[in-house]
């Protein structure tokens, strides 16, 4: 009976939107932290809504309080738990990736710097404590219900995965995405998962076959099934970006025996990983790749070099540069904002007007690397009229 | 294209030069030779060639005569004519095999076997006695290396020739459409080549360019097809020389009419009018160009150094049209394999099995078995490149009678290789099979080179691109006297057309020895198909005499050609380059630069006397790229295009950059969605109070977790989503109203007295409700249900009328008479399940 009245009250009239202040203010709450206001808090942020929307949104997120605590439990990491792993799902245990991307946007630290930094994010006074062979931290943090916004303290990575500080990149050499992304296969997969992930494109969408196919390696057939024109027309277009700048992980690698759950991330500084090498006889003429030195080929004159890729060399290695080529990039900060304004307006940007908020949100963020402000303008923005 | 003459003082320094750069010895030792290695050059300078025709002595006479002679001079072939009295030369006379030798010696070359005169002409179509002439001229080559390949005491060299300069030419290209023209051809083909030049005639043979029916039109998939088939046997430059004109008047192959030469002529006559309406591509007179050259203009560099002592039968597919693919072993009786189904040429040699096979007769199929079974040993070898790695249980090489009795079987199961072989150790069907781990995935559906070997001692062996698999054979060794004769040699499928494998079959050679693991890699270095080394001349760009770029170049397969190993080189010996730029290096076809595959664009060198040496140039790149097939290996035409060579220096081409596109606007989705998961387990916290932390809370979310939404969107909400809802709902309210803070919660609810006195009238109903309105759903909202609305069930105008709070409290508290003392609790927290599951608070 229980089930059957609450369908029937879930199919009770809604009332034609006014979006008064209240309404506004609900909504913006709703959405930041997925949780109702109390009815006190609700006042509170009518209030505020009214005079600064941007500054109840931040209101809302302040760590400080005990309000913003879902906004950090909640949204932000149901926003990146399906960034660490390859199905996307959102169900995926928290881990040092998710605690990563939450910490950084709670200290307003550069967001640009996810793909970069030094940097990890643990819960103090957890136990089990944190372990480069296991996620039960943080499966502990987030069983035991923490308050996120209070546990999670900036850390070192280097100290704690025994990685050298110039090796480390952030997320990219977080536990988790080495664990999904550096597991077995050719390391492609970090390659594109990041591009998925943080530059919000998959590799169709970036596909071009008119650049130099130099730098692919040699277990990709030529021939497919004995037909080049497949290669040609489909594989190479690919494969021209993506080779060339998956070599930046070339060093890296997950290690584990029987139970990948344990396994670990492992840096081979100046030897190349075996799994680069495989499968060589594929063909033989193709590129052996003899370092961790990446190439951008997509800012050759082509369709990529409207990801908008920042002043610099275009090369350089290790993890640590190929995420800061990618982190400064156009594509990136738009897709941080887009991503964004899905989560919190419940779609894509769909006309000019959410365009142009996505540009401004874009251009402020492309300034700070502050992801919070982004949240408060499109919270603002998707709270209603 | 005629040849430069070899430069007369050339000499062993040229040569010198040469062999260091590839390292490479062509037939050293014959086809059966084992040595791979380069021999030292013993002559000083100007010393002439390296090798020469050794003086005659009995051991070559003897060779010439087990290896060349007795398969020669046999009625049935150059002995008919060459014979004792017959037409001069009389190498194949039977009654003086000296005087035999001394005749075939001077015709033949023994560097070059494959150039020798009687070659070159049998392969010209002189009284071959296949109907292939290429395979005449294939076995005959063969015989001629055995023969030297055994006596002669030089090595072999690769040597260069310089082709005539030609500047890559204006070149008339096919537009990526139909044009209009191409249907006057079509008619004609559809006219005339239908029966089997379209993949639905009772007869298919590829290619289709007949497919479809006229009136031509070029929207239709099926025309373009036709377009696109046609395509290579068309000559836009010189129609006449178009294949489909050839066919006709040269070849008489199926004339409609009984002049050939007339339809060849209106054959001709629709293409030129074709080409006429083209117009033709200008080569920019702004670039960098190299001399160009095609395939056939280069020196062929492959065909030696395979280890072929104890070869039985060979088919390297050179045909390219017909219905028989040849074993050109030489080893009578030749056991030449009959296409049937779905089995075409590939480009550069090579077979492409889609549903057919390639079967030898069972007669011929013999000498297997009698070979085989008189060594107890064997070995299958094949360069394939399987069509996908989904294909379970087929045939790629058998000699079998039906899918449950065989001699040998090389076959495919996903990323597997399989060997079943009949033994003493092993049963009628060969098993048990001898397969490659599934975890290893040593088959790829890329070109590979496979050998498996059996002998008594080590049983079957399998080795996948020159290294041994270390799979070893659970049945051991044993012998082969239970063969059994009456099978036959199949390629691509079972005997019994049940096994069928997909792919190309580029080369397969049998041996009635099992091949050392050295002989293997011998092999497997040697490659397989043509390979050519293409001169690019660049001395009209740089300050250097008879320099070239050096290509290694092959038609990797129908659709492409591999471009291998650039270097810089002079074949002046005592040039020097001094310090030459090359900068960005493009190969261009047919005219115009193919935007795809141009892996030297970012080439930046320098050519410098420290890095050039007269024997080995400089290398320029160890990377090959494949460009993609246009006319076909007999027509297109290559160049280089450099941004900077030297002094020189233009763009080759200009890759535009590709502005944002536009951005239309789609439609707004609903501005509502549900709560997800944690968004709902954190609401039903703070809206309730309680912790989620509390054992019986924690627990349910725990399993309901992946039950929740996962997503916001409203239209991928499910009834199922709404019963694991209200599951978690109903645990925190029974957790909330069994807890102390339900008193501070409901304000006056008298949660222990009897629920008919606590729930008599509205007012009593509102100590419960008014509270979960006001936290849960909250009030002075426009955007949610009013609180009347909830507990009177008063519809939306229009819409019937629905039971409301009071209605579901007033049911719930009317138990006649007997209800349980905890009824007024059951009833708080039904009601508040219904609230707390509800839309107004899941939706957002």
């Amino acid at each position: 009976m229980v089930v059957v009245l609450a369908l029937a009250a879930f199919a009770a009239g809604l009332q034609p939107a006014a979006a008064g202040p209240r309404e506004r203010a609900k909504r913006m709450y709703d959405r930041l932290t997925g949780t109702s206001p109390s009815p006190a808090l609700l006042t509170d942020l009518a209030t505020r809504v009214q005079s600064d929307p941007v500054g109840a949104a931040l209101y809302i997120m302040d760590p400080g309080s005990e309000r913003s605590k879902n906004f950090y439990n909640v949204t932000l990491k149901n926003f990146a738990t399906p960034w660490t792993n390859r199905d996307q799902a959102v169900f995926a245990p928290l881990n040092d990736y998710t605690a990563t991307v939450i910490g950084v946007v709670r200290d307003e630290v550069d967001f640009r710097s996810i793909l970069v930094d030094d940097i990890v994010y643990v819960g103090s006074g957890v136990s089990p404590a944190y372990s480069p062979t296991s996620n039960a931290h943080y499966e502990a943090l987030e069983s035991d219900n923490a308050d996120l916004r209070l546990v999670l303290t900036s850390t070192a990575q280097s100290s704690l995965n025994g990685l050298p500080s110039s090796a480390t990149a952030g997320v990219i050499t977080s536990r988790a995405a080495a664990r999904a992304f550096f597991i077995d296969g050719t390391n492609r997969a970090m390659f594109r998962f990041t591009l998925l992930n943080h530059l919000c494109r998959d590799l169709e969408q970036v596909h071009d076959p008119s650049l130099p196919p130099d730098r692919i390696r040699q277990d990709v057939t030529r021939s497919p099934g004995g037909d080049s024109s497949v290669f040609n027309n489909n594989c190479v277009g690919c494969h021209t970006g993506m080779d060339p700048m998956t070599q930046a992980f070339a060093y890296y690698t997950f290690q584990y025996d029987a139970d990948p759950e344990q396994g670990r991330l492992v840096y081979t500084a100046g030897q190349v990983q075996p799994k680069y090498l495989i499968n060589s006889d594929n063909f033989k003429p193709g590129f052996v790749t003899p370092d961790d030195r990446w190439d951008n080929y997509w800012r050759l004159p082509g369709r990529n070099t409207s990801l908008g890729w920042a002043a610099g060399p275009g090369h350089g290695n290790g993890a640590k540069s190929l995420g800061e080529e990618l982190s400064h990039s156009d594509a990136f900060a738009q897709c941080q904002v887009e991503k964004v304004f899905r989560t919190i307006c419940f779609r894509s940007p769909s006309d000019d007007q959410d365009r142009l908020q996505v540009g401004n949100s874009t251009a402020t963020f492309k300034g700070t690397g502050n992801l919070k402000h982004v949240f408060a303008e499109t919270a603002a923005y998707c709270a209603g009229n | 294209m005629m040849r430069i003459p070899k430069h007369p003082t050339r000499g062993s320094v040229a040569g010198l030069a040469v062999l260091a750069l590839f390292g490479v010895i062509a037939w050293a030792g014959g086809g059966g030779g084992a040595s791979t290695e380069t021999n030292p050059v013993t002559t000083g300078p100007g010393g002439g060639r390296v090798s020469g025709a050794p003086s005659p002595a009995p051991a070559d006479i003897q060779s010439f005569r087990v290896n060349f002679w007795e398969n020669v001079r046999g009625g049935n072939r150059c002995g008919n004519c060459h014979g004792a009295g017959g037409q001069a030369p009389q190498f194949a006379r039977s009654d003086d095999v000296n005087a035999a030798y001394q005749q075939a010696a001077a015709t033949v070359d023994r560097d070059f076997p494959g150039q020798s005169l009687m070659v070159t002409k049998v392969g010209g179509g002189h009284n071959c006695w296949l109907a292939d002439a290429g395979a005449c001229a294939s076995i005959l080559a063969r015989w001629i290396q055995d023969w030297v390949g055994e006596s002669a005491s030089g090595g072999r060299q690769i040597e260069l020739e310089a082709p005539i300069a030609l500047d890559p030419g204006a070149s008339k290209r096919f537009p990526a459409t139909p044009p209009a023209e191409f249907a006057a051809v079509y008619d004609l083909l559809d006219r005339f080549c239908s029966d089997c030049h379209q993949s639905n005639a009772a007869t298919p043979q590829s290619p289709y360019f007949a497919a479809g029916e006229r009136p031509f039109n070029p929207s239709l998939a099926v025309h373009a097809e036709a377009y696109n088939a046609a395509i290579p046997k068309i000559n836009l430059d010189q129609p006449a020389d178009s294949r489909l004109v050839i066919r006709l008047e040269r070849e008489s192959h199926n004339c409609w009419s009984a002049d050939c030469k007339q339809d060849a002529a209106a054959m001709r006559a629709a293409i030129q009018a074709m080409s006429d309406a083209i117009d033709t591509t200008q080569i920019d007179p702004g670039m960098v160009v190299s001399k160009a050259l095609t395939l056939r203009d280069g020196t062929v560099a492959s065909g030696g150094n395979r280890y072929e002592n104890n070869l039985i039968a060979l088919y390297e597919f050179k045909s390219g049209v017909g219905a028989t693919a040849y074993d050109t072993s030489g080893q009578d009786p030749a056991a030449d394999l009959t296409l049937s189904g779905d089995v075409s040429w590939v480009g550069g040699w090579g077979i492409n099995v889609r549903t057919g096979k390639a079967q030898a007769s069972t007669t011929a199929s013999r000498k297997f078995h009698q070979l085989i079974t008189a060594t107890g040993e064997y070995s299958i070898e094949a360069w394939v490149t399987p069509g996908n790695v989904t294909q379970e249980d087929t045939r790629i090489v058998s000699y079998s009678g039906s899918a449950t009795a065989r001699n040998f079987t090389l076959g495919q199961t996903l990323y597997s290789y399989d060997f079943l072989g009949r033994s003493t150790a092993t049963d009628a069907n060969g098993l048990p099979r001898l397969s490659t781990p599934d975890a290893d995935q040593r088959l790829q559906a890329s070109l590979q080179h496979v050998v498996v070997t059996f002998d008594p001692v080590n049983g079957r062996r399998i080795h996948v691109n020159g290294e041994f698999t270390g799979d070893l054979d659970s049945a051991g060794g044993g012998t082969l006297g239970d063969w059994d004769n009456s099978f036959a040699f199949v390629l691509g499928n079972e005997v019994s057309n049940d096994r069928q494998w997909t792919g190309v079959i580029r080369m397969v050679a049998v041996h009635n020895r099992a091949l050392t693991l050295q002989q293997i890699q011998q092999n497997f270095e040697a490659g397989v198909g043509e390979k050519f080394f293409l001169l690019f001349g660049v001395e009209h760009l740089v300050n250097m005499p008879r320099s070239y770029i050096l290509f290694e170049v092959s038609q990797y397969d129908s659709y492409g050609y591999l471009f291998n190993n650039p270097k810089f080189i002079s074949l002046d010996p005592a040039a020097t380059p001094g310090s030459i730029v090359l900068r960005g290096m493009r190969i261009g076809v047919n005219g115009v630069e193919p935007h795809v595959g141009q892996a030297y664009r970012l080439l930046d060198t320098v050519i410098s006397d420290a890095g050039y040496s007269a024997a080995g140039g400089q290398a320029l790149s160890s990377i090959g790229t494949i460009i993609a097939v246009e006319r076909g290996a007999d027509e297109d035409e290559f160049f280089l295009c450099f941004d900077q060579l030297g002094a020189s220096s233009g763009v080759c081409s200009n890759y535009a950059s590709v502005g944002s596109s536009s951005v239309a606007d789609v439609p707004r989705p609903p501005d509502i969605g549900v709560r997800t998961f944690d968004g709902i387990n954190a609401t039903m916290a703070a809206v309730t109070g309680v912790d989620p932390n509390t054992a019986a809370v924690k627990a349910v979310f725990s399993n309901v977790r992946q039950s929740l939404p996962a997503t916001h969107g409203i239209e991928a909400f499910l009834s199922s989503h709404q019963t694991a809802i209200a599951q978690l709902a109903i645990q925190y309210c029974d957790a909330l109203i069994e807890s102390p803070a339900a008193s501070s919660y409901f304000p006056g609810l008298d949660l222990g007295g009897a629920a008919s006195t606590v729930f008599a009238s509205d007012a009593g109903k509102d100590l419960l409700i008014d509270p979960l309105i006001e936290r849960m759903i909250g009030t002075g909202l426009a955007t949610q249900p009013l609180g009347t609305s909830l507990k009177g069930g008063t519809a939306p105008a229009g819409e019937p009328a629905r039971p409301g709070l009071y209605a579901l409290v007033g049911q719930l508290a009317n138990c006649g008479g007997s209800c349980s003392a905890d009824r007024t609790r059951l009833v708080a927290k039904a009601t508040c399940g219904a609230v707390l599951g509800s839309g107004a608070v899941l939706i957002r």
